[in-house]
Formats: C-alpha cells, structure tokens, sequence
C-alpha cells in the first residue's frame, strides 16, 4: 500500500530523471527503460515524499542528513512529508525581496525548483536558443508541437477562465523564463513575482505571512523557508472545479481510532446520507 | 508563574555550598557546628547525588538495575515541578534522561527550558483553508510521542462541518427534524439546519465540495477551567501561554477532561504504547517526553520546539498553511497581522477563556 502512494512507479516525470542524474545514477537510468519490475524493487528503499502538493512539483528524497537524523519523514499511508529534520535543507536564499516589505532583519530562503526542472536549462540554449515556431494569432487551446508530454493539461489550462493562456506566462523567446506585462523577465524560482502581478491581494497577504506556508523559526526576526506559490498550486488547473479552492485534491491520513465498542462510523454516516438527502432534496430541508 | 515567582525555600544553596565551598566559604560552615552527625551526612550525601546526576549525562547508556530502581524511586518523591528548586530538577532530568535513554535505545534529551520575557504565543488557523487531510494529527503523533496503535491517542481532531445555510427562505422551515442543529432564529422557528461535525470521515480525496473542515486541539486558555478544576495544580499556564501538565504530579482523577469546553485533553488508559524507533529523542519536561499510565496529556503549542524557535509541528506540516503561529507580543508576527486584517473568532467565545488560538477565513 505504501509503494502505490510514495513510490511512483508511472507516469514518470522529467523530475524524477532529474534527481536520478543529481545522484549520478545514470545506470538505474538504463534499468529504467529496461526492466520496469528492478526498478521498483530499486524505489523500494528510497522513498520519495511530496511537501504540499501531488505529482512531482513538492517532491523530496528521503535521506539522512545527520545520523539518525532523516531530512524528512513520511506518512507510510500518503505519502505526505509529516516532519522536517533540517526545514532549511537544499534551500538557497530568497534574494531580493519585496521593495514593498522590509525584510532586512528576517532571513528568507527558498527551495529552489528550477532544480527539479530537468528540461529548463536546455531550453535556454539548446532548442528554443532564438528559433522557436512562428507566434500563434489567437489563445485557443492547441495540440504543442512537440511537448504534450512536458505540458499533458495544456488542452485544459483551467486558469484565467480563457482569458489567458500559455504566452501570457511563458516568454516565447526565453523559454527558461517567465515573461510579465512589460516584457519584463522573472525566473522561475521567483514566481511570485508573476503572480502577485495579477494577484495582488494575496501576494501581499503572502509577503506578510498571512498567506502561504512557511517553516522554520516563528520569530519575525527568524530564518524561515517559505514556499512560494507554484510549490502548493498548479498553475494550470488551478481551478479546482467545484470547490475551486486552487489546491489538488489529496488523499486524507487515515481517520481516528473508534473509542472502545464502538465498531463503525454509522452513526456519523446517518447524518451523513441524511445531509446529502438534505442538501438535494431541497423541499424536505427542515425536516418537515 | 515561574519557580522565579514562587518563594524557594528547598536548601538548595545550604546543599550546594555545605561540601564543596566549605573552606571557601566561612559562612557556609558556620551552621555545620550545630547539626549533628546524621544530618552531617545527609547533607554530604545530598551532595554528592548532585554531582552524580551531573555526571549522570555521561554515563547515560550504562543501565543497571539499581539505577533503575533508585530512578523510580526518586521519581515517587520528586515535587511539583513548580516548587521544585533548579537543583531539584536538574536531577529530575537526568534521572528522565537516564531512564528515557536506555528504555528507548537512544539518547534522550529532557529540555526545562523556561519561557521567555516578552513572549506569549498565539495560533490563527484558516478554517478557509484548511482541506481536512488530517497531516496536522499525524505530525503531532510523531513530534509529541503519543500513544500508537490499540491505545491511540491524538490531540488534534478535525471535524468534517456541512457547511452552514443562513438563507432567508429557510427562516420559516421551523424546528429541525430528527437529526441535526439548529442554527439560528428562535426556539419555534430555526433559521437553519446544521449537522453535526464528523470525527470519522475517510474519503478517496479531501476536500469535500460541500463541506469545510475544523481541527481543533488545545485553545491554550488564558482562563483556563481545566487548571481551575486540578485538585493537585499539576496543570497549570505557562508564562508564554501553553497550559502544560507536570505528568508525575498528576494523579489521573481527569477533572481537567470533565472541565475543558474543547475536548482537548487526552487520557492514558494503559501504558503508552511508543515504538523504540518513532520515539522523538528530543523532548520538554513539560512537553513531548514519554508519558506514564494514568496521566493526562494534552497539546502545548510543541513546546520542545518553540522554546527553542522552532515552529509547531502542526505549522510546519500542513500542506495549504492554514495554520499560523507567532508572538501575540509582536505587532509584526505573522498572528498579529491576521488579528489586524482577517476576520477572526474564538472558538466558545462565551464561555470567557480567552483562548489563544484563532480562527479566521480570508
């Protein structure tokens, strides 16, 4: 049960090569293709985790950093990170801050994420270095030419209510690069800097802590890591449908111990069937 | 209330300089000519203890079953740790340590770092945010070494909520059928329908569409009825905030579980069981170390780790931070900022304990 929720064996993403490639296994890169069946026996002993959001974006090696002392552990039925040893570890420092905020006195660090982006480095240089394909004359939806694997929501970019789409973002000529209003260049290890353009509120709400996740010291004064925003939101399908709450859905930890003679939660599901009898069957509300 | 507060009247200072700064110290010799014999050797061998739980850091691993047996016995004697002297409880520690060390088959630390000036935490938690994933109950779990398995035991609940219905047109549906809470109008006409919040939920995916989702653990009261009830004021509040319990003062009556409005307190009805490689070396005296049978336990904002700097594990963890702490001291902190922009309640507001917990929504 585990191995299904920490352990992806499918659907394996440029981000995995890439932590493959950091610890210059490129033999396991071989088993990979090769033999599907040793390269989970191979996963079995690593266990990868995600920090707040699913598929890929968050994820971290398990690892000790210390003796005895892991970097982080793991909920064995999530695969949730459920503690940090060093909240600190693999972070570099945010840089400059928010002209807005005065941040002198607080030291900030982030995770860098382009490091989990295998294909960010080359896109620079190698395929998009001045060619790139003509500028297309409308936002619709489009099959990409060549990266539906890197972008497989791209036919469904649930973000801006179709009001923006990829170039918006994405620099058509910088492809390792965010691109603002004003042409202006931001990496992607700073998102927030794009984002607050059209999200102010919350960007400042971010800036002041309110917003967002952080960890580390409490003090204002303290080092603290904070997450920017592509670490808990995919920007392409932010909107969560129904709830449209910008977060994935995600597996919940397992439910609490039922006290001492008490064998199921049906007491509880009663309500719970009634409550959705109630919420559909308008005229019965009340219970009348 | 700091043993700073509390007038000392252990001989603390009589026993650390008797032996050691007699030809030092005149005085210290002065009272020596009127004890006798016995108490002459009482005071030595108090003396020597301390030095021995002094050295007793060292020789943590050796464990025999004297010592064994001399630590429980000690352990029966020890005092509130209130009144205790920092003598008294420096060699409470050690002996914790010492016990902790071997039953755990690594190093323990048993911190009594007291709190500091100018500090008092507060939590805000965005009951907007929250997705009900339950994360926060787990870290806790593991950070604060409670009870696994046949006898869990978990400080933090998150209760599954319907979300509420105040529309006008339900003014005149009347009283609620056979199940759910009223919520609002009057004793004859209710204004609306609520069901109640639900512990056990296990769905594929969280959140629910139509729900939203509460965790509640300890509000760390300034008023706190559960320290009220006590009958041997082993609960008591910290000076920084958290309501702790000294676990080998409590007496197991659970007249703090009877007395608390939030369900907060937990009891142990056996002995905790706390897997040797889960165990979280690096404990609080009046936090996270291992718990006995027949003691009492409850949330302390994790205060191993913010006397230390360190956020709550439940902070840390939660995967959409919803889940703010700070210094209410700080016009800076992060909770400040929510008290100042962000529509915030207390849980039971009515009840006057002056929680130091919040919940707010955007």
């Amino acid at each position: 049960m585990s191995t299904q929720h920490c352990f992806r064996t499918s659907g394996l993403s440029g981000e995995r090569i890439t932590m493959k490639i950091s610890q210059g296994i490129a033999v396991v890169l071989a088993l990979l293709v090769a033999a599907p069946a040793v390269w989970a026996a191979e996963a079995a002993k690593e266990v990868v985790c995600f920090e707040s959001r699913e598929g890929g974006a968050s994820d971290v090696l398990q690892r000790e950093i210390a003796p005895g002392l892991l970097n982080v552990r793991c909920s064995p039925t999530t695969g949730g990170v459920l503690w940090w040893g060093d909240p600190y570890d693999g972070t570099v420092p945010m840089g400059e801050m928010p002209i807005e905020a005065d941040y002198s006195h607080a030291e900030a660090v982030v995770k860098p994420r382009s490091a989990k982006l295998t294909l960010l480095p080359i896109c620079g240089v190698a395929c998009h270095n001045g060619t790139y394909p003509p500028p297309p004359k409308n936002k619709d939806p489009r099959k990409l030419t060549m990266h539906m694997d890197l972008v497989p929501d791209s036919m469904n970019l649930q973000h801006g209510r179709g009001a923006i789409w990829c170039l918006d973002c994405h620099s058509a000529k910088t492809r390792n690069k965010f691109i603002g209003h004003n042409n202006e260049l931001y990496d992607f290890d700073q998102p927030q800097k794009l984002c607050g353009k059209c999200h102010g509120q919350i960007y400042r709400d971010w800036r002041e802590g309110i917003h967002g996740k952080r960890i580390g010291e409490w003090a204002t004064t303290g080092k603290k890591r904070w997450f920017v925003c592509t670490e808990c939101h995919n920007p392409h399908d932010i909107q969560q449908g129904k709830r449209n709450s910008g977060f994935v859905q995600l597996k919940p930890e397992p439910a609490p111990r039922l006290p001492k003679g008490v064998y199921n939660a049906d007491h509880e599901r009663h309500h719970l069937q009634k409550g959705a009898a109630h919420g559909e069957a308008k005229p019965a509300s009340g219970g009348h | 209330m700091t043993n700073k507060k509390i007038p000392v009247t252990q001989p603390a200072d009589q026993s650390s300089c008797s032996c050691s700064d007699a030809q030092a110290n005149p005085a210290c010799e002065m009272p020596d000519d009127n004890v006798s014999e016995s108490r002459r050797g009482f005071m030595k061998d108090v003396g020597g203890l301390s030095v021995a739980s002094l050295m007793g850091t060292a020789a943590l691993l050796t464990n025999s079953d004297e010592a064994q047996a001399n630590t429980e016995w000690a352990e029966w004697f020890q005092g509130n740790y209130r009144l205790m002297t920092d003598e008294e409880k420096a060699r409470a520690v050690a002996r914790l340590e010492r016990r902790y060390s071997s039953e755990y088959g690594k190093k323990v630390t048993v911190d009594t770092t007291p709190a500091q000036d100018g500090v008092l935490f507060g939590y805000a938690l965005n009951i907007q945010k929250c997705i009900g994933c339950r994360r926060c109950v787990k870290a806790c779990v593991q950070e604060n070494n409670q009870s696994r398995g046949e006898r869990e035991i978990e400080w933090i609940r998150v209760l599954k909520m319907e979300k509420g219905d105040f529309s006008v047109g339900k003014m005149k549906d009347g009283y609620p059928g056979d199940f759910g809470i009223q919520v609002g109008g009057n004793a004859y006409s209710a204004s609306g329908v609520v069901l109640e919040g639900e512990h056990y939920y296990e769905p594929e995916k969280v959140p629910d569409a139509d729900a939203f989702y509460m965790p509640i653990a300890c509000m760390q009261c300034e008023k706190p009825p559960c320290v009220k009830v006590c009958p041997v004021r082993t609960t008591y509040r910290e000076p920084d905030g958290p309501v702790v319990v000294d676990y080998n003062w409590c007496i197991g009556c659970r007249m703090c579980i009877g007395a608390c409005p939030y369900w907060a307190r937990r009891f142990n009805w056996g002995k905790p069981n706390l897997p040797k490689e889960e165990m979280n070396p690096n404990t609080h005296y009046l936090g996270n170390r291992p718990r006995m049978k027949g003691v009492v336990e409850k949330c302390t904002f994790c205060i191993q780790r913010t006397r230390k700097g360190r956020y709550p594990a439940c902070v840390e963890v939660c995967p959409v931070g919803a889940r703010k702490f700070g210094n209410l001291l700080d016009p800076n902190s992060e909770v400040r900022q929510i008290l100042a922009k962000k529509r915030v309640f207390r849980l039971k507001a009515e009840m006057n304990t002056y929680p130091k917990f919040f919940y707010f929504i955007d």
